[in-house]
C-alpha cells in the first residue's frame, strides 16, 4: 500500500472510533437522564430519553455499515482488525445499554404517576448514579486507550451487584409492608435489574481496551460470584 | 463584528490585511500567554470542510482547558475530549451556521462538576472555526443544593424530637404538674431530646460545610499517626465509661503522611471510633492499625472476602479512590468486636440518618450521619473506603488517605488549606 493509502486509513479507523465514543457518549447521557426521570418523576424528561433512543440505533447502524466497508476495502490485519471489530462490538453493546435506558424511562412514566410515592426511589437514584459513573469511567479508558484504567473498571463489578442485591431485598420488604406499592415497586425492580446490565456493559467496554491495543484480555483468577449459582445460606429470597 | 483592537497599529488597515511580520510579536505572545491564563477553559475547534464529513479538531486549548477536560498531548478530536451530545450539537450548529450557544452539563463520576459551556464562532480563518468556552459552576450550583438539602433534613429529622418535647411539656402542664418525681423524670428525658437536636444540626451543618467543598482537593499535609493518637486521647474518658480498651498499631510520627486537612480526617477517625466504641460489647478491645505505602485492593475475591461471604456478611468498597492503580496510600483499619452487619446492609451504610434494622445503638443513639460524613470527608480527600464484616464477627472499617509526595517535610501541622 503506498503512503498516502495508509495514511488514509489511518484516518478512517481514528473516525470509526471517533463515532463509537460518540456514540458512547449518548448512551451515558441517556442512561443518566432515565435515571434522573425515574428519581425527579420527570415524563418530559422520560418521554425524550425514549424519543431519543432512535438516533442510538441509527449511529449503531452507521458504524457498523463503516466497519464492515473498511474491512471489505482495507482488508486490515492485526492490530488494525482488532481495533475495527472493537468498534462493530462496541456498537453493539451501547445499543443495548442504550435499550436499556429506554426501558427505564418507560418505567419512569408509570411509576411517576403512581401513587402514593415511593421512598425507594433514593436507593435507585444512587445505584444508578453508580452505574452512570462506571460507564464513564470504562468509555474514558476506551478515549484514551488506558489499559490501567479499564483494568480498575473490569476488578470492580462487584459491587454494582451488592447494590442490586441490597435494592432488591429492599423493595421486597416494601412490598410486603403494603401491598399498594407492588405496581410500582415490581416497576422498580426492573429499573434496578436494568441499572445491573448496564454495568454488566460497561465491564464489557472495559474489556475491549487490551484486546484492542494487544488482543489480550483481562484474565486473573477473578470469580464471578452470583447469588444464583451459590447454594443460599439461610435466606432464598434473591433472584 | 466585533474586531479585537490593537491600539499600538499605526495604519488604517483591516485586520484581514495584517500579516503576521507587521503585527509586533510581543503583543502577540502577550495574547496568547493572556489566553493561557484564563481561568475559564477556552477551546478553539476548526473543521476542515463539511460538518459531518470531516472531523472536528482541537487546534488550541488553554491551561484550564487542559486540567478540567484531561486534554493529552496526542488527540486533537473533539470527540476524544468532549463527548456529550448536547456539546457536539452546539459546536457543529456554531461551526456550520455561525450561531452562538450556551448550555450547561454535568461531568459526570464522583466528582462530578458542573460546567457551563459557550459556543461562539470564529470569523477569522478561511476554514470553519469555533470558540468553546467551559467554565466551572460547580460552587454556585452547590451552595445552592447544600442549602436546600441542609433545610429539608434538618426539618425531617428534629420533628420527631420537637414532638417529643412539645408532648412532655403538655404532660407536665397537666397530669404531672404536683407530681415532683414525674416532673424530674421528664425533664431529664426533654434536656435529653434537647441535646439531641443540638448534635443533629451541629452534624447537618458539619455535612452541608463539607458537601459545599467536596469538588475542591485538600492540598495540606497531615501526620496521620500524631492526628490518630490525638483522637484516642480525647476518647479515654468515653472508653473507662465502656470498659473498652484501644490497641494501637502504628509506624513512628512523621512515617505515615497523607494529603489532607487535618480537621476533617479527625472527624474521620472519631466518627468511626465512636461507632467502633458504641457498638462493641462491653470490655471488648477496639484494635487501630496505621499502615504506610499501601495499594489499594479492588479484588474482593481475597480469602477472607469469601469466608465473609459464607458468614453471611462481606467486603464491600463503599468509595473507591480516585486513580487508584497509580496512587499509594496510608491505610487506617478500625476493627472492633462487635455484632458485625449482614450483607444485604452493606450497600447503605453511608447513606443519612440509615440504621441498621435490629441494632441496638446504646444509651446515647446517634444522628446517624457519622458515616455519612466519612464518606464525604474521603471522597474529597480522593480517598478510599472499605467495610468489612459479618454477623457475629465484628466490623472493619478501612480508610485510605493518598499518601503525601516524599519531598514534604514532616510535621505534624497541616499547612493552612
Amino acid at each position: 500500500m503506498t503512503e498516502h493509502t495508509l495514511k488514509f486509513f489511518g484516518e478512517e479507523l481514528e473516525q470509526l472510533k471517533g463515532e463509537v465514543i460518540r456514540m458512547g457518549g449518548l448512551a451515558e447521557s441517556q442512561v443518566s437522564q432515565a435515571v434522573r426521570a425515574v428519581a425527579v418523576r420527570d415524563v418530559g424528561l422520560a418521554e425524550r430519553v425514549v424519543v431519543e433512543d432512535e438516533t442510538l440505533d441509527l449511529l449503531q447502524h452507521d458504524i457498523e455499515r463503516s466497519a464492515i466497508r473498511l474491512i471489505a476495502l482495507r482488508q486490515p490485519v492485526a492490530q488494525d482488525l482488532r481495533r475495527t471489530v472493537g468498534a462493530l462490538k462496541l456498537s453493539l453493546v451501547l445499543e443495548r445499554a442504550g435499550d436499556y435506558a429506554k426501558n427505564i424511562a418507560k418505567r419512569a412514566l408509570v411509576i411517576a404517576q403512581a401513587d402514593p410515592e415511593i421512598p425507594l426511589t433514593r436507593s435507585v437514584q444512587r445505584m444508578g448514579e453508580l452505574v452512570a459513573g462506571r460507564l464513564k469511567e470504562a468509555l474514558d479508558a476506551y478515549s484514551a486507550g488506558d489499559i490501567q484504567a479499564a483494568r480498575s473498571v473490569w476488578n470492580r463489578d462487584e459491587d454494582i451487584d451488592e447494590h442490586y442485591n441490597s435494592l432488591f431485598r429492599e423493595l421486597l420488604t416494601y412490598m410486603m409492608g403494603d401491598p399498594h406499592t407492588i405496581g410500582a415497586c415490581a416497576h422498580l425492580l426492573f429499573v434496578a435489574k436494568n441499572l445491573e446490565r448496564i454495568g454488566d456493559y460497561a465491564t464489557s467496554i472495559a474489556e475491549m481496551v487490551p484486546y484492542e491495543v494487544s488482543g489480550d484480555e483481562f484474565s486473573d483468577p477473578r470469580p464471578k460470584w452470583s447469588s444464583v449459582e451459590e447454594p443460599s445460606k439461610g435466606n432464598g429470597d434473591f433472584p | 463584528m466585533a474586531v479585537l483592537s490593537f491600539p499600538w497599529k499605526r495604519g488604517a488597515r483591516s485586520p484581514q490585511q495584517e500579516t503576521l511580520a507587521s503585527v509586533d510579536l510581543d503583543r502577540l505572545s502577550l495574547l496568547t500567554a493572556a489566553i493561557q491564563a484564563l481561568p475559564d477553559a477556552i477551546l478553539i475547534v476548526q473543521t476542515e470542510g463539511p460538518v459531518g464529513n470531516s472531523p472536528i479538531r482541537v487546534i488550541a486549548s488553554n491551561g484550564a482547558a487542559q486540567e478540567l477536560l484531561r486534554i493529552r498531548s496526542e488527540e486533537d478530536r473533539l470527540v476524544s475530549i468532549l463527548r456529550h451530545p448536547d456539546i457536539l450539537s452546539a459546536v457543529e450548529n456554531t461551526l456550520s451556521f455561525g450561531e452562538s450557544h450556551t448550555l450547561g452539563y454535568d461531568t459526570g463520576g464522583s466528582q462530578s462538576r458542573a460546567v457551563r459551556v459557550w459556543t461562539r464562532p470564529l470569523l477569522a480563518e478561511s476554514r470553519l472555526s469555533a470558540l468553546v468556552v467551559l467554565r466551572d459552576e460547580t460552587d454556585a450550583r452547590r451552595l445552592e443544593r447544600m442549602r436546600a438539602d441542609f433545610l429539608a433534613n434538618a426539618s425531617h429529622e428534629l420533628r420527631t424530637p420537637l414532638a417529643s418535647i412539645t408532648g412532655f411539656v403538655e404532660t407536665l402542664r397537666g397530669h404531672a404538674k404536683d407530681d415532683p418525681e414525674a416532673r424530674a423524670h421528664f425533664l431529664e428525658i426533654m434536656a435529653s431530646q434537647a441535646r439531641r437536636m443540638s448534635h443533629l444540626i451541629d452534624d447537618l451543618l458539619s455535612l452541608s460545610r463539607i458537601e459545599l467543598n467536596e469538588h475542591v482537593p485538600p492540598s495540606g499535609t497531615c501526620d496521620i499517626v500524631l492526628l490518630v493518637q490525638e483522637v484516642t486521647d480525647g476518647l479515654l474518658p468515653v472508653l473507662e465509661a465502656r470498659g473498652a480498651s484501644l490497641e494501637l498499631l502504628a509506624p513512628s510520627p512523621g512515617a505515615a503522611l497523607a494529603v489532607g486537612e487535618r480537621d476533617q480526617i479527625s472527624q474521620v477517625v472519631q466518627n468511626l471510633l465512636d461507632n467502633a466504641i458504641k457498638y462493641a460489647p462491653r470490655g471488648a478491645p477496639v484494635s487501630i492499625t496505621i499502615t504506610t505505602d499501601a495499594a489499594f485492593e479492588a479484588d474482593s475475591a481475597a480469602a477472607n472476602a469469601a469466608a465473609l461471604r459464607d458468614a453471611g456478611g462481606g467486603r464491600l468498597v463503599l468509595l473507591f479512590p480516585e486513580r487508584a492503580h497509580e496512587n499509594r496510600y496510608v491505610q487506617i483499619r478500625i476493627t472492633d468486636a462487635g455484632i458485625g452487619i449482614a450483607r444485604e446492609n452493606l450497600p447503605r451504610l453511608t447513606e443519612r440518618f440509615y440504621r441498621v434494622p435490629g441494632q441496638k445503638s446504646g444509651d446515647i443513639p446517634g444522628t446517624g450521619l457519622g458515616l455519612a460524613i466519612v464518606k464525604h470527608v474521603v471522597n474529597r480527600h480522593r480517598g478510599g473506603l472499605v467495610v468489612e464484616s459479618a454477623p457475629g464477627q465484628g466490623t472493619t472499617f478501612t480508610v485510605l488517605l493518598p499518601s503525601a509526595p516524599r519531598s514534604e517535610s514532616p510535621d505534624g501541622i497541616t499547612k493552612p488549606s
